[in-house]
């Protein structure tokens, strides 16, 4: 265990985001160009800022910062732990990529979609630097709700109906989440995460403890979009415009999953978990939609659906892995937060240039699309090939620690709902590749503007990212090197 | 002569001279009124905030009148819940006279705006006096001045409908006055006294020497909680309310619901706990089941009034049906008794005031500027009037009751105390009300802010005198969600004494 360090330094860092809300008040009317550039310097300087924390983070210390006292026994206050500087981490460098893919990206509605991009990273930071549940709490339902603007951008009716079924969704998780907290409160008389399970046996009768568990996984489920909750996923996604796709899929969803991290690690403890037996059915729940979504992701002609329903696969990994309840399952859980993180960032951005620059949204109208646009396309198919899998690429090291960490709790059978994922994902993955690349009749023309390098540059990262994750895997700084920490310290 | 001894009863006595006197300037000069008014009420507010600090439920301010001890004469008795309500109500009403400024010009008859302000002094002098009153006759008097003031306020634009709402109003209002009546005269006949405190004391010897009168005490009891209960609007007698809150002019609607049901909650809380406390012996049952009666209609009341609101197209007819929502949380949270519920509530007295206060000033904007009232014209308001849709957006998260915002406060203490007296059923009726009331209130921020407009994009606010007290009620509703602290501990010592009996 790290040493604990009080600091100013997380509410500096969750509040700088609102910067954009001032530039926004001074500049866009104005001068349009320059304080979209201010907005996503306000986003890079929010990164940068995360950034000093990483020795601490790296030695399993603890950074502190209390608020105010809301009621007694409840503060507001933040706590960056390792898992939580991981989390951040991520946070940050994919609203990067996004906000300087939006400036190419998006041609309408700046200020309105600039200050809830900035607003949603505010409070996704404070998701990940919550000291407690209330807090955590708190900031979960600002994030649900400064979602719906990125939705419904576009305000077409498909976008609006997806914005409704969006908020009818995560209003009534949030209701739910709500009741399971007051009830952890009222049992466990505290809410704090103190890196350990703060319920027990002992204090707590086992039906309770088990109510409080499954209301807390309907609650973060929804977000999680474990099955069957996970209907406002294919409707959501596609609608909203591609950078806030890629960050709804990439990191949105996974806000939910780190509410069941710290449900798992840091109300319930691996002890208590095991003792109450919901691991296995728990990960009978994440297989069932592993497969399921895949499944259905299969008929869908439009690409970004596809790529939800793909989400919605992919992010039962984490909670496979984390319910496994072993040291290498929850490595593979944690990883998967950040390596599909880069994979479907990557894909929802290259989707994104596709439909920019050629309109086309069904997978049918793929054709050749790889000749117009190679670069982008590579970076699609790099990223198709990490979801199945394949090794040299971050896809493979998640799925291989995911099976190491099956056969560590000694349910190696778990590999075959791996396997049949990986075969799935090939199923609906390649033939875009195939038709982009070789139902070509034209040759491939690298032209000087494929597209905006606002927009390719942020792909292209994030594509050659999907590698990087995969080959230097253990290089210090990388998520592998933190990920250990937080495993080490829980287990 | 010892002003700062007399400063209870100056809380009062100020605002009911000023109120005596404003006819007078109007016969002169009609403007005069309103600076007379604020003037008036600013001097009472400062009153009653220096009292902040120095009165504890369990150490009231005390002032005897005419120097008559109790229990002969009258008592002013602050306590923390009178001081609470005061400070609200004087806060209150700076921001709904500066409101008004403007918002009378053009939607009362000339002729009417000096009654106006007359009448709106003469309502927070009845509130304060209720508020801090410790005589039970005395709180019936002021309780009878505002009724009468409230009909005549919701009234005062003269419309046929206006008239009719009035009427309707009144025709609840003065039977609930009778039976609140009722239940002071059958007190008086077995406890011959009008005190709170010392009726509570009398009771409770008649309840040890079993006394046979004390089935009156116990029916008085009931007639009190039935009278009480529509003054506060609690939910199967509510149905004056919405008509009579959408109908009044909006700074008197918000008059109306941020602050004059919360006295049929004080009159509720008076009579259930100084009067009868808790526990004696004899009719403990008969108390605790008219607690039960009280949470369990306070709890069905939140998600009925939610979808009656959703059911709504007139903008005003919504929030008043919200303000049921709201009572019955209120309600609620007093009525399941415990420490933290019982605190809960008495800060959603303050939390809806300023949400609830806010809702209906914005509605007021919107009429002032456009005249629209149907929820539908309010398409695209957002890009015209971005303070306006704005604060209502802020004050719609109090609301609906997330975070941060003082609504949510108020709402985990009161699910809080229902948990802790295993009130499972109501823990999951309030939950289920507070997800309608945000498919009503959302409704309306995703009209103003997310479909095409119906106005135009050009900015076109509302008057400065009206944007001040909407922005500032929608500041505050966050201010004490964050800082509620402020607040919480004071209001938990206060349920502490009063639940303690």
């Amino acid at each position: 265990m790290g040493k604990v360090t009080s600091s100013v330094l997380p509410s500096i860092i969750v509040f700088t985001p609102w910067l954009t809300l001032l530039v926004a008040a001074l500049w866009a009317r104005s001068r349009p160009r320059t304080s979209r550039g201010l907005y996503t310097a306000i986003t890079v300087a929010t990164g940068l800022l995360i950034l000093p924390m990483y020795g601490i983070a790296l030695d399993g210390g603890v950074v502190r910062q209390h608020l105010v006292r809301v009621v007694p026994g409840i503060d507001l206050a933040f706590r960056i732990d390792t898992v939580g500087f991981y989390f951040g981490l991520l946070l940050a460098v994919l609203w990067i990529a996004a906000g300087v893919y939006s400036l190419g990206y998006i041609h309408e509605r700046h200020t309105r979609y600039y200050c809830f991009l900035a607003l949603n990273l505010s409070f996704c930071l404070g998701v990940a630097f919550s000291a407690n549940m209330f807090t955590l709490f708190i900031f979960y339902e600002l994030m649900s709700l400064a979602t719906y603007p990125l939705i419904i951008h576009e305000e077409t009716a498909l976008a609006r109906r997806a914005g409704l079924k969006y908020l009818i969704y995560s209003i009534s998780a949030g209701a739910v989440i709500l009741a399971a907290v007051l009830m952890q409160y009222f049992y466990g008389d505290t809410l704090s995460f103190l890196g350990h399970g703060t319920l027990s046996l002992a204090k707590v009768s086992k039906p309770v403890l088990l109510t409080i568990f499954s209301v807390y996984m309907l609650g973060f489920g929804v977000k999680a979009c474990i099955m069957p909750l996970h209907g406002w996923v294919p409707d959501a996604h596609p609608a909203a415009p591609a950078p806030a796709s890629a960050l709804l899929s990439g990191v949105l969803l996974k806000v939910g999953a780190f509410g069941i991290i710290r449900v798992l690690y840091d109300v319930f403890g691996i002890k208590l978990l095991r003792e109450l037996g919901v691991g296995l059915p728990m990960l009978y729940v994440a297989s069932f939609t592993i497969i399921v979504a895949s499944l259905f992701a299969i008929p869908q002609t439009d690409l970004k659906r596809r790529l939800a329903y793909s989400s919605v696969a992919q992010v039962s990994y984490i909670i496979l892995g984390l319910f496994l309840l072993s040291p290498d399952g929850a490595v593979g859980g944690l990883l998967q937060i950040a390596h599909h993180a880069f994979m479907k960032g990557t894909l929802f951005l290259c989707a994104g240039i596709i439909i920019h620059e050629t309109g086309k949204r069904d997978i049918a109208d793929m054709e050749g699309v790889g000749s117009k646009l190679p670069l982008t396309m590579m970076a699609f198919s790099i990223a198709a090939l990490a979801m199945m899998g394949t090794p040299a690429t971050c896809g493979f090291i998640t799925k291989w620690e995911l099976g190491l960490g099956a056969i560590q709790a000694h349910r190696g059978y778990f590999i075959v709902v791996l396997l049949i994922s990986a075969l799935l994902n090939a199923v609906y993955y390649l033939p875009i590749v195939y038709l982009a690349f070789f139902k070509s009749k034209e040759t491939i023309k690298f032209s000087k503007r494929e597209t905006r390098p606002s927009m390719l540059i942020p792909t292209l990262v994030c594509g050659v990212m999907v590698i990087v994750l995969g080959i230097f895997v253990t290089v210090p700084g990388l998520p592998y090197s933190l990920v250990k920490v937080v495993v080490n310290a829980v287990f | 002569m010892n002003l700062a001894a007399r400063q209870p009863v100056l809380l009062v006595a100020v605002p009911l001279v000023f109120a005596a006197t404003c006819p007078l300037w109007g016969m002169w000069k009609r403007r005069i009124c309103f600076y007379w008014a604020l003037g008036g009420m600013s001097v009472t507010a400062f009153l009653a905030w220096s009292l902040i600090g120095k009165v504890s439920q369990k150490a009231p301010l005390t002032y005897n009148v005419s120097g008559w001890r109790p229990p002969w004469g009258i008592q002013i008795r602050i306590d923390t819940v009178g001081l609470l309500l005061a400070c609200t109500i004087t806060a209150m009403s700076i921001l709904l006279l500066l409101y008004s400024y403007r918002y009378v010009e053009k939607e009362i008859p000339t002729q009417r705006i000096v009654y106006y302000y007359t009448l709106l002094l003469l309502i927070f002098t009845a509130m304060l006096g209720c508020s801090v009153t410790g005589d039970l006759f005395n709180f019936f008097v002021f309780m009878e001045i505002f009724s009468i003031t409230s009909y005549a306020l919701v009234a005062i634009s003269g419309e046929r409908r206006a008239i009719r709402a009035a009427l309707k109003y009144l025709l609840m209002g003065a039977t609930s006055s009778l039976t609140v009546l009722l239940a002071i005269s059958f007190l008086y006949s077995v406890t011959g006294s009008l005190n709170m405190v010392d009726i509570g004391q009398v009771l409770e010897r008649m309840g040890r020497t079993s006394s046979p009168y004390l089935p009156v005490a116990a029916a008085a009891m009931i007639f009190f909680i039935a009278g009480f209960c529509v003054k506060a609007a609690v939910f199967p007698v509510h149905v004056w309310l919405p008509e009579a809150h959408s109908i009044a002019p909006s700074p008197v609607s918000a008059l109306l619901s941020a602050l004059v049901i919360k006295m049929g909650v004080l009159g509720i809380i008076r009579t259930l706990f100084t009067v009868y406390g808790r526990g004696f012996s004899s009719f403990s049952e008969v108390w605790g089941a008219l607690a039960t009666v009280l949470s369990w209609a306070a709890a069905l009341s939140i998600p009925v009034a939610a979808i009656m609101a959703i059911m709504q197209t007139d903008l005003k007819v919504m929030i008043a049906y919200s303000s049921v929502v709201h009572v019955g949380y209120i309600v609620l949270g007093i009525s399941v008794l415990s420490v933290q519920g019982f605190a809960g509530g008495l800060f959603n007295i303050v939390a809806h005031a300023m949400g609830k206060g806010c809702f209906f000033l914005v509605a007021g904007i919107i009429i002032y500027k456009h005249g629209f009232r149907r929820i539908d014209d309010l398409k695209g308001l957002g890009r015209s009037m971005p303070v306006t849709a704005g604060a209502f957006a802020i004050a719609s998260l109090s609301i609906v009751g997330l975070p941060p915002s003082a609504g949510f406060i108020a709402k985990w203490n009161i699910l809080y105390g229902c948990l802790q007296q295993s009130q499972y059923i109501q823990v999951v009726l309030a939950l289920f009300g507070s997800m309608l009331s945000a498919v009503y209130c959302f409704k309306v921020v995703y009209y103003m802010f997310f479909t095409g407009s119906n106005v135009g994009a050009k900015m076109d606010e509302g008057p400065m005198t009206m944007l001040i007290p909407v922005t500032l009620l929608a500041a505050g509703t966050v201010f004490f969600g964050i800082f509620s602290a402020l607040l919480m501990p004071t209001l938990s010592n206060a349920a502490r004494v009063l639940l303690a009996r």
